[in-house]
């Protein structure tokens, strides 16, 4: 039985008659909804990104004025060159848009939409509609976000991570209004994850097509399925506290203002608690994703499902205890912190496996290098570094001398970049034929990977030898302090590379949008993958499919002995597989 | 799919049970002659007594898929180890 | 079956699926929804007794800052409207979605869901007068209003001055949010009466609304009885 008549099996929804409004603006469908945010997120991932080139402007030459600093006012950039007051802002929201407006709606809001249905065999998701006010609230709070930028002080000052009682007290930060509208901004962005992880949970949970048992979901739902329960149990932590911080910035309550018997740690308790979940939701659904390619870009099953399974798990519960290293310089109880160091240690443990498991999966694999096979390659060998400077960070002692120095930035970087970066890079080109119908250049994609690549190894290893050497965190200007004059220099460097980095970055937004109208028109099944999302024409239809497809095995069954393609779907049927144990049932 | 029962609970005396149950709180709150060790955790095993009988009979958990209860308890522990942790700066 | 987004939002879903948690989707949503409704009151909640915990000195002791014998009064209030509620379930689970029927006296759905948003309605308003009260004897978030009544529970030592702006901070932080969650089930609870069950939209063999609102309003039930205690009487 040939791959094409395979397919022809599975039977797609028709054609759907809502007026364009419904269908592309006010749209309940999932991958419409998915689309959205990328188009959304894209353009947020940019604003954070000019908002880090004015930082590397700074402080590759500091006190210079920036080429292009003229339109800004006085108060950000008189003559060009940038004011300690602006510099802040520009640390604080770059902080904050790149990680709750670009690489979280990236990973949830782009990919759990556009692929729980489709990769579990399900028509939309369990609540259209409150899946579209998810989408609403969170394109609502990244324009609260930017208005920032626009009220009288300015954005915020207090760091992405907003401690007090600093943000809540104006004549100490010096921003007022800004800061507010950060609390409220991230309230209604919390109300958007949350509806969606509602949304993803529970249409994991009751809404799989028949045969698509747990063990035989795809690492990208799995990832997804576990992001989604981090994220409805972390962010109403987040809600709470950004809510008490604005009522301390407002109505004058005291929570976080030790002097009238607030704690100021309780801010950090609360943020962390959010904060360290939160990273977790940044890495996981790109360790999901990433599993899926490498898998097909191997031809060879993953390494030890089960496992991986277990490990995606496994990281999510541990990473509720482990909150605390964010706080070893915090002043807080010791003992607490000795426990916290502890758990980060055992932390590393399932993210090591999934490492093996992911060079398992290669060893001896039949490898395709395409693009987001590279891309993903790429993922795995930047995540170990990031994750190796992170054992640095957990063992308490040496965390006193690198807290708040570039070392913690390499590390974050690496995994957010390096890692998270990465994979988004590999599955937006992944599943643009799905989303499309269209192919983005191969060639192009080889040329922003590559690139991307050097330059951003050269921007991001650097900040290492800094960190050792004591550079702090968000300082305006490095050569106040004789100790790090000797390392102007690099900081040079870094800068002048993360210009070319951000400069290469333009390939990639061109074979989006250029692939969009003329990329070569995309097969069915451009990759040759097994998931239930290439059963469908590429772009997939509204409603997905006529009828749900019924699974036979595995998202991993590649180069099986069964048949003579080296990958074998799960729709597919072959004379040996049975329907599915329990008969197909028409409720639950 | 959904098994109706056919019997529910006796919802009215799960009223009178809560309503004793919150005199009992208040008369307790207000016995000043008892140390804090004592009345405190009184007050809480009545409160969490008090949950417990909506969550398991007007919410119906009792009478739920296994799941269902496992799903709405994970958030508890969860809470617990987030003001213990929390309360430990105070402790020493 | 051409528009499938339109038919999934069902008591039993169309589409054949694999054994979930034998959980309606409506149903597990609102769990999962209580779920992050629980870390949220957590938030505030444990934020509450960390600062207590760790307080520069002693808290004011109950019942004088707050109005403990109204206060009992609403909480007896809400627990009848999460009864009024139970009923409503159990009645329109038994097909009674009538208003009520003399012989034998049964009420039915439209009689007991009303009875909830009224009692409902009227927790409400108790907590805003208490709010009024309070304000107006000058009890604010930030602690005592300078020349109040408060103000000289402080100054003579009745109330510790040291904690009198946490107490403040805590206690309208956490009534009120849990205030603007019942707003919020009277809200949707009088949509529903208004939209479905005034219109024979219910039934025994479709009553997710129903229930699906009740578990809201027994959560709301159930974090009020936490608070009180802890708020009022300890």
């Amino acid at each position: 039985m040939t791959t094409v008549a395979a397919t022809s099996h599975v039977a797609h929804a028709h054609h759907d008659d809502r007026s364009f409004v419904r269908k592309y603006i006010f749209s309940t469908d999932h991958k419409i909804i998915g689309i959205q945010f990328l188009f959304v997120s894209l353009f947020f991932l940019l604003v954070g990104g000019l908002l880090a080139m004015q930082m590397r402007w700074q402080l590759g030459f500091p006190g210079k004025p920036m080429p292009g600093g003229g339109i800004l006012p006085d108060t950000m950039a008189p003559g060009g060159v940038l004011l300690p007051e602006y510099y802040i802002q520009l640390v604080t929201m770059h902080g904050t848009f790149m990680v709750f407006f670009a690489i979280m709606p990236l990973l949830v809001g782009v990919y759990a939409n556009f692929l729980i249905p489709l990769k579990i065999g399900a028509h939309d998701m369990a609540f259209p509609r409150i899946n579209m006010a998810s989408f609403w609230s969170a394109l609502l709070a990244g324009l609260i976000m930017l208005a920032g930028f626009f009220v009288p002080d300015g954005a915020p000052r207090a760091g992405w991570t907003s401690y007090a009682p600093l943000s809540a007290r104006p004549d100490l930060s010096g921003a007022s209004y800004g800061q507010m509208l950060w609390c409220v901004s991230l309230v209604f962005l919390g109300l958007s994850s949350i509806l969606g992880s509602l949304n993803y949970i529970t249409t994991i949970i009751n809404n799989r097509a028949p045969g698509m048992t747990w063990f035989r979901m795809p690492l990208s739902v799995w990832a997804l399925f576990i992001t989604a329960i981090l994220g409805l149990l972390a962010l109403p932590v987040l809600s709470g506290a950004v809510i008490m911080l604005l009522f301390d910035q407002t109505i004058g309550t005291h929570f976080f203002d030790p002097v009238v018997g607030g704690q100021a740690l309780l801010w950090q308790h609360l943020f962390w608690f959010f904060g360290h979940p939160e990273v977790y939701i940044l890495i996981l659904p790109a360790m999901g994703m990433v599993s899926d390619i490498i898998a097909n870009g191997s031809r060879k099953p993953i390494f030890g499902y089960h496992s991986m399974v277990f490990a995606i798990v496994a990281i999510a519960f541990l990473g509720w205890l482990v909150w605390g290293h964010h706080m070893f310089m915090s002043g807080m109880n010791p003992t607490l912190g000795s426990s916290f160091m502890v758990s980060t240690l055992i932390i590393a443990v399932p993210s090591a496996i999934k490492t093996f498991n992911w060079m398992g999966t290669m060893w001896r694999g039949n490898l395709r290098f395409h693009v987001p096979m590279l891309n993903a390659v790429a993922f795995v060998a930047m995540f170990v570094i990031g994750g190796l400077s992170g054992i640095f960070m957990a063992a308490t002692p040496v965390d006193m001398f690198i807290h708040d120095t570039y070392f913690i930035v390499a590390h974050l970087h690496y995994v957010l970049f390096g890692g998270s970066l990465f994979a988004l890079f590999g599955a937006i080109t992944y599943w643009y034929p799905k989303m499309f119908g269209k192919l983005m250049s191969e060639r192009w994609g080889k040329v922003h990977f590559w690139l991307t690549f050097v330059l951003y190894n050269l921007v991001f290893f650097p900040m290492h030898t800094l960190g050792m050497a004591g550079h702090m965190r968000r300082i305006y200007d490095p050569t106040q302090y004789e100790f790090l004059k000797p390392y102007q220099p690099l900081n040079e460097f870094i800068s002048i590379s993360a210009f070319a980095l951000f400069a290469v970055q333009a390939i990639f937004a061109l074979n989006f949008i250029l692939s969009l109208k003329w990329g070569k028109r995309a097969p069915q099944n451009p990759w040759e993958d097994n998931g239930l999302e290439w059963s469908l024409p590429a772009p997939a239809p509204h409603g997905n499919w006529e009828t749900v497809p019924t699974v036979y095995r595995g998202p991993y069954e590649f180069s099986s002995p069964e048949v003579p393609e080296d990958y074998l779907p799960q729709y597919r049927k072959l004379p040996t597989d049975r329907e599915p144990a329990r008969a197909p049932v028409a409720g639950h | 799919m959904e098994t109706a029962h056919r019997k529910h609970p006796n919802y009215v005396l799960i009223w009178v049970y809560l309503a004793i149950l919150t005199a009992i709180e208040i008369g307790v709150a207000f016995m000043s002659h008892l140390p804090k060790q004592i009345i405190i955790p009184a007050l809480v095993f009545f409160a969490v007594w008090k949950a417990l009988l909506v969550a398991l009979y007007f919410m119906h958990l009792k009478f739920e898929p296994r799941k269902l209860l496992i799903l709405a308890i994970v958030p508890l522990p969860l809470a617990a180890i987030f003001v213990l942790a929390a309360m430990s700066e105070h402790v020493w | 079956m051409a528009h499938a987004t339109a038919t999934v939002d069902m008591m039993h879903p169309p589409a054949p699926a694999e054994r979930g948690l034998d959980v309606y989707n409506n149903k597990l949503g609102m769990w999962v929804f209580l779920a992050s409704e629980v870390m949220f009151f957590t938030a505030l909640i444990g934020s509450y007794i960390i600062l207590r915990f760790g307080a520069p000195g002693e808290w004011a002791k109950p019942g004088v800052v707050l109005n403990v014998p109204v206060t009992a009064f609403n909480t007896f209030l809400l627990i009848c409207s999460s009864v009024t509620m139970v009923k409503a379930y159990a009645a329109v689970a038994d097909g009674q979605t009538h208003f009520l029927r003399f012989r034998p006296f049964s009420g039915g759905l439209k009689f007991w869901m009303l009875a909830t948003i009224i009692g409902g309605a009227m927790f409400v308003g108790v907590q805003a007068y208490e709010y009024t009260h309070l304000v107006h004897h000058g009890f604010l978030p930030s602690g005592a209003r300078e020349g109040s009544e408060v103000a000289e529970l402080v100054a003579s030592g009745v109330v510790p001055a040291a904690t009198i702006g946490l107490y403040g901070s805590t206690f309208y932080t956490m009534t009120g949010f849990h205030g603007f969650h019942v707003t919020c089930g009277v809200i949707s609870m009088a949509y529903l009466y208004v939209t479905k069950a005034l219109r024979g939209k219910y039934s025994r063999h479709d009553y997710r609304g129903v229930e699906v609102i009740g578990l809201y309003w027994h959560f709301v039930d159930l974090v009020w009885i936490i608070l009180f205690t802890i708020v009022y009487l300890i």
